[in-house]
């Protein structure tokens, strides 16, 4: 019981926070765990599976639009747009999945960073998205609710990754992303399970985007396919840990923070600094902030030698 | 027909251009196993030696390519030696991650130092061209073609022929093994990151010419490499240049005979396909 006790007192302050913050926090806040929810939704593909996806970007602009186009054409219910939104993002992530889920590595990475390059283009060609232009959602004032909604959002991913972390499934994932041909011999209906992991990821990203949507109210094919936020994902994620249930969420808060704090002194120098921050910790910390604690009570300061040593030639 | 055939030299011209930017980085992913995300920056960095040493310095830019490159190499040299080998054995996500930090900091660095005012490399025959069976040839794109054929050409023959070359290419092949017959892997690593940082250099002067230079540029020159180091192959260096001119001719016919717009998609969705449809047969000896 006392092991969940930090995190208790952790998810009561996020509840309460939006009461308690000034504006700009909660701003900062609705950001900070939309793209934690987006990152955790990368690492069931990326982090579990192993396979580098720049095509979340698509999904989050998919289910930007899905949302977008259902309140300010057809005029139906928020819940009915993020719905549209989610389907459009799953379905895309099944019908592309399926052909491209069976290249590997930066084959793989590359043929998303396409597919996100080829949809920004055809929204940004038709005329019920919008065009170039984009589209108006209509104005809505609540940046608690945001805020809640976007908690809410991320405990459900995290719940979801903690329940595919400990499933037969998530063990299948790990499988293909340790040795694909063996997950197959053993067994493992590599591509089904390939797509299902897409797939769930393709289901959060495409919800974050539709309440950012409705946040923001305003919405165009550049920021909605911008694969930027993608590298965001990727860089949160592996930040933290990959392919842990915490790992994301820690990632995404802290380098958040970090840019937040460094957005407010000289950008310059701050936007270098941040790559700094990168750079070291892919020598010192490879295996991501999660790892950190427990490496450092096994092995003190040796801990960081150690992993320049693991890795080094 | 003759604006086809415009199409086609303008096309292909860049394309070369194109061709030598992925050169460095197919090079060192072949070799070292990292996919360099601060490839673009290296190009970027190389730009803004020959652009400084051009208006600085006063000399000319196709002398200059010489200097950036030495330049260039030693900073790859360096960057290899001091911080990559650092994680050479890290999972693929980390040696991507480092080298998206390196292409922040080289970015902001950049932008700290050079501003972000638009540069161009203009020597007094930039806008110069000539006529062939009514094709204009424009004579800076047709000078950094040739450039990029013949630094591939080099690059092919140090890898084939000469002993630095084979222990490349053993090391690329199976680093245990070419340990085993006294290569250090060491040296080879560095040396192959400083040649294609050497490489992106002098892609970066050639572009400076034909093109704008910013800090900023870096993003999309990587993923254009990117695209044509997979489209060539990367252990065959004349092959990339010919993915490049792949590339820039479907580039070009797709701005007259579609929409400027679609250009990326048209790369991109051709390189999705062709990735999709045959992987086997096109990566082979990649």
């Amino acid at each position: 019981m006392m092991r969940h006790l930090p995190l208790a007192v952790g998810a009561a302050f996020l509840v309460a926070l939006p009461f308690v913050g000034s504006e700009s926090l909660v701003q900062y806040g609705i950001n900070a765990l939309l793209l934690a929810t987006l990152a955790q939704g990368w690492n069931i593909i990326g982090g579990f599976t192993g396979y580098p996806s720049f095509g979340n970007s698509v999904f989050y602009g998919l289910g930007t639009y899905g949302t977008a186009i259902a309140m300010a054409q057809y005029h139906l219910p928020f819940g009915v747009g993020l719905a549209l939104g989610a389907l459009l993002g799953a379905a895309c992530a099944v019908v592309f999945g399926l052909p491209i889920l069976r290249l590997r590595g930066p084959y793989f990475a590359i043929a998303t960073l396409g597919l996100s390059a080829v949809m920004s283009a055809i929204v940004a060609n038709l005329e019920i998205a919008g065009k170039n232009i984009g589209l108006i959602l209509p104005l809505f004032r609540g940046d608690r609710l945001f805020y809640e909604l976007s908690l809410g959002l991320l405990v459900l991913s995290t719940a979801t990754v903690a329940w595919v972390s400990r499933s037969r499934f998530g063990a299948g994932l790990v499988a293909i992303r340790e040795n694909e041909d063996a997950a197959q011999v053993m067994g493992i209906d590599t591509t089904r399970w390939k797509v299902m992991a897409l797939t769930l990821s393709s289901i959060f990203s495409a919800l974050a985007g539709g309440i950012h949507a409705y946040w923001i109210t305003f919405i165009d094919p550049a920021s909605a396919f911008d694969s930027t936020l993608n590298v965001k994902m990727v860089i949160m994620t592996v930040f933290g840990g990959p392919g842990t249930v915490m790992g994301p969420v820690i990632g995404a808060f802290v380098l958040s923070a970090i840019s937040e704090v460094l957005a407010s002194s000289v950008s310059t120098v701050a936007g270098a600094f941040y790559g700094l921050v990168i750079v070291l910790a892919v020598v010192f910390i490879p295996r991501g902030l999660v790892d950190v604690g427990p490496g450092f009570r096994r092995l003190g300061w040796r801990y960081f030698a150690e992993n320049v040593r693991r890795h080094r030639l | 027909m003759l604006l086809l055939g415009q199409i086609l030299v303008n096309g292909v011209l860049l394309g070369g251009l194109y061709g030598l930017m992925a050169l460095g980085m197919g090079l060192v992913w072949g070799v070292l196993n990292i996919v360099n995300l601060a490839h673009g920056a290296l190009i970027m960095l190389g730009g803004y030696c020959v652009y400084f040493l051009y208006t600085g310095a006063g000399v000319d830019p196709f002398a200059a390519l010489p200097l950036a490159m030495a330049a260039m190499f030693c900073f790859g040299y360096a960057l290899q030696t001091f911080l990559l080998s650092l994680i050479i054995r890290s999972a693929m996500l980390n040696t991507l991650l480092i080298t998206f930090g390196l292409d922040v900091m080289l970015t902001f660095l950049a932008q700290l130092f050079f501003s972000a005012d638009l540069r161009t490399i203009n020597p007094p025959y930039a806008g110069d061209n000539f006529d062939v069976l009514g094709l204009t040839i424009p004579v800076a794109p047709l000078a950094a073609f040739v450039v990029a054929l013949l630094l591939a050409g080099a690059l092919s023959t140090v890898l084939e022929r000469t002993r630095t070359g084979r222990a490349i290419r053993a090391t690329a092949q199976n680093l245990t093994a070419a340990r085993l017959h006294g290569v250090n892997p060491r040296r080879i690593y560095a040396l192959t990151f400083g040649a294609g940082a050497a490489l992106a250099g002098a892609a970066g002067g050639l572009y400076g010419m034909v093109s704008q230079i910013t800090p900023y540029v870096g993003v999309t020159l990587t993923a254009k490499s990117f695209v044509i180091a997979i489209l060539g192959g990367l252990d065959r260096p004349l092959g990339v240049i010919v993915g490049g001119v792949a590339l820039g001719v479907a580039e070009a016919a797709t701005a007259l005979y579609l929409d400027p717009t679609y250009t990326n998609v048209i790369s991109f969705g051709l390189l999705v396909v062709l990735l999709v449809t045959r992987p086997a047969q096109l990566f082979e000896r990649a």
